[in-house]
């Protein structure tokens, strides 16, 4: 398998845009080449991740109309939907592409709109993910299963709502130090503690927010991204899947998708958790991230709340999670996340994340979780 | 082709008439909620259904505060994974327990729930 770099990235700022979710990954798109410094012509294949775009713009066949939008029509795209995994799915089999030497450019991009339709219509679209037979009649949400999730974590090892709301004032203290974040403004403890319930023991300040956004990544083979400057290369991708329904998850404490991605990914790295110096997961809501670095093995099962509430994970701590303000403050545009988070570790990796940059960090990891817990994607990367 | 073990319109019409049921693998004994074409455990295709006795404890639970728009009018309302006492585990919308009493550990006892537009679903009341 030959190996393959990551050579320009691209993000659009997230948040409301009064564009529509093509416009917006041709944003990233153009500015990832821009980045990666060559032409569109030089794209072979654009592999493309975006989930609600049938509800929210009656729009399918989103992959040739990006592709369009962006001006490199005659690419062949293909659209992946793995909930809020599917860039990161599309950037799995864009280096899969690549390595098997089918390509040596390929864009991965991703994007979502959902701030043009109302909370409640957007709180169903995303419970589309959950089984439409078992689930949604029972008026399951997303942040619905996160606080299942939360409270057998709660039971299980004694989290506490304050440690959770921990994650969320770490997240907000990042993302004020990135200007294309949505929410760029500190907020405190008692803010977390004090704001509604939304699904308990989950309150507003939990939940990341509903965003519209797009992200682009080129990758290239070893022999094209040598003559570009500062590649940041894949040491490996890696995907797993897990049991659909709820109740057919035997402990709802553990995300065993995301201990079976990471275990494949420092496989094929030859690394393991301690040798990652930043990691980008999946913060949809504070308990997934403490769930996430326990399942990444950077923590101990049940650790991961008084990890986060002790600074560990914080700039600056042992191990830094989400300088970008991860998805509760930089955004959660769904199709473009998982391209977003790679894009800031490329950016930490090369050392030109400014403010929020992690000094010296040589090994980066990026986690993006799907829906119910049911798709997760876990790539490593380093620089030479 | 073989028949299935249950198909998930056949569930539901046993739900509505108060019987929650599972399928029993018959080659290793697995016990599991339907439908699935092939044992999860031994990979056989060989399922019988098995009525289960609708009791089990909360394993962990919710209250929706923000509701999809299908359900706006009925929020607050819980959600709890169920651990039937067979040891097999389903979702299910709480019914007639006040919401404050809810805790992991709670009994509770199947009960077929009925929704506006006539949809069955999986409900749990107080033991």
């Amino acid at each position: 398998m030959r190996r393959v770099a990551v050579i320009g990235v691209g993000v659009t700022k997230f948040g409301l845009h009064d564009r529509t979710s093509a416009e917006l990954f041709a944003e990233a798109g153009a500015d990832a080449l821009a980045d990666a410094g060559i032409p569109a012509s030089a794209v072979q294949a654009l592999y493309y991740g975006n989930v609600v775009g049938g509800e929210t713009e009656h729009q399918l066949h989103t992959g040739p109309q990006a592709a369009s939008v962006l001006g490199i029509p005659s690419v062949p795209t293909t659209r992946f939907e793995t909930a809020c995994a599917s860039s990161h799915a599309a950037f799995r089999h864009a280096v899969m592409e690549i390595a098997a030497g089918v390509s040596d450019v390929v864009m991965v991009g991703g994007a979502e709109r959902v701030l043009n339709v109302s909370t409640a219509e957007s709180t169903e679209y995303f419970a589309y993910a959950s089984d439409a037979v078992w689930e949604q009649p029972l008026g399951l949400t997303f942040p619905g299963v996160f606080a299942l999730i939360a409270r057998a974590h709660m039971q299980k090892y004694g989290t506490t709502e304050a440690q959770m709301a921990a994650v969320a004032v770490k997240n907000h203290k990042h993302g004020a130090l990135n200007p294309k974040a949505q929410f760029q403004k500190q907020i405190t403890i008692e803010q977390v503690l004090k704001s509604a319930y939304v699904a308990d023991p989950l309150k507003l300040f939990d939940c990341c927010p509903f965003s519209d956004g797009g992200a682009a990544l080129v990758l290239a083979s070893e022999e094209v991204a040598r003559r570009h400057r500062k590649p940041v290369w894949v040491l490996a991708s890696a995907a797993a899947s897990d049991w659909m329904l709820l109740g057919d998850k035997r402990d709802l404490s553990r995300v065993p998708a995301t201990e079976r991605a990471a275990a494949a990914a420092y496989r094929q790295a030859g690394l393991g958790p301690h040798d990652v110096d930043v990691v980008e997961l999946h913060d949809c809501f504070t308990i997934a991230e403490i769930v996430a670095t326990e399942g990444l093995g950077l923590f101990e099962a049940g650790a991961g709340g008084r990890a986060a509430e002790e600074g560990r994970t914080s700039l600056g701590g042992e191990i830094p999670v989400n300088p970008s303000g991860g998805l509760k403050a930089k955004g959660h545009p769904i199709g473009a996340t998982g391209a977003a988070q790679i894009a800031e570790i490329v950016t930490q990796l090369r050392g030109e994340a400014g403010p929020r940059q992690v000094d010296g960090a040589r090994k980066g990891l990026t986690h993006t979780l799907g829906g119910n817990t049911a798709t997760v994607l876990v790539s490593l990367f380093g620089r030479d | 082709m073989t028949e299935p073990s249950i198909t998930v319109r056949a569930f539901f019409e046993r739900v509505r008439a108060g019987q929650l049921v599972a399928i029993r693998c018959e080659s290793c004994g697995e016990l599991a909620i339907p439908p699935k074409e092939l044992c999860p455990k031994c990979g056989a295709r060989a399922w019988r259904q098995e009525p289960l006795g609708g009791d089990g404890t909360i394993a962990s639970y919710t209250v929706i505060r923000v509701a999809p728009r299908a359900h706006a009018g009925e929020a607050p309302y819980a959600l709890a994974v169920v651990a039937l006492k067979e040891g097999v585990s389903v979702l299910g919308r709480i019914v007639d327990i006040p919401l404050e009493s809810l805790a992991v550990g709670l009994p509770v006892r199947f009960r077929p729930r009925i929704a506006s537009d006539h949809q069955a679903s999986i409900g749990f009341g107080p033991a």
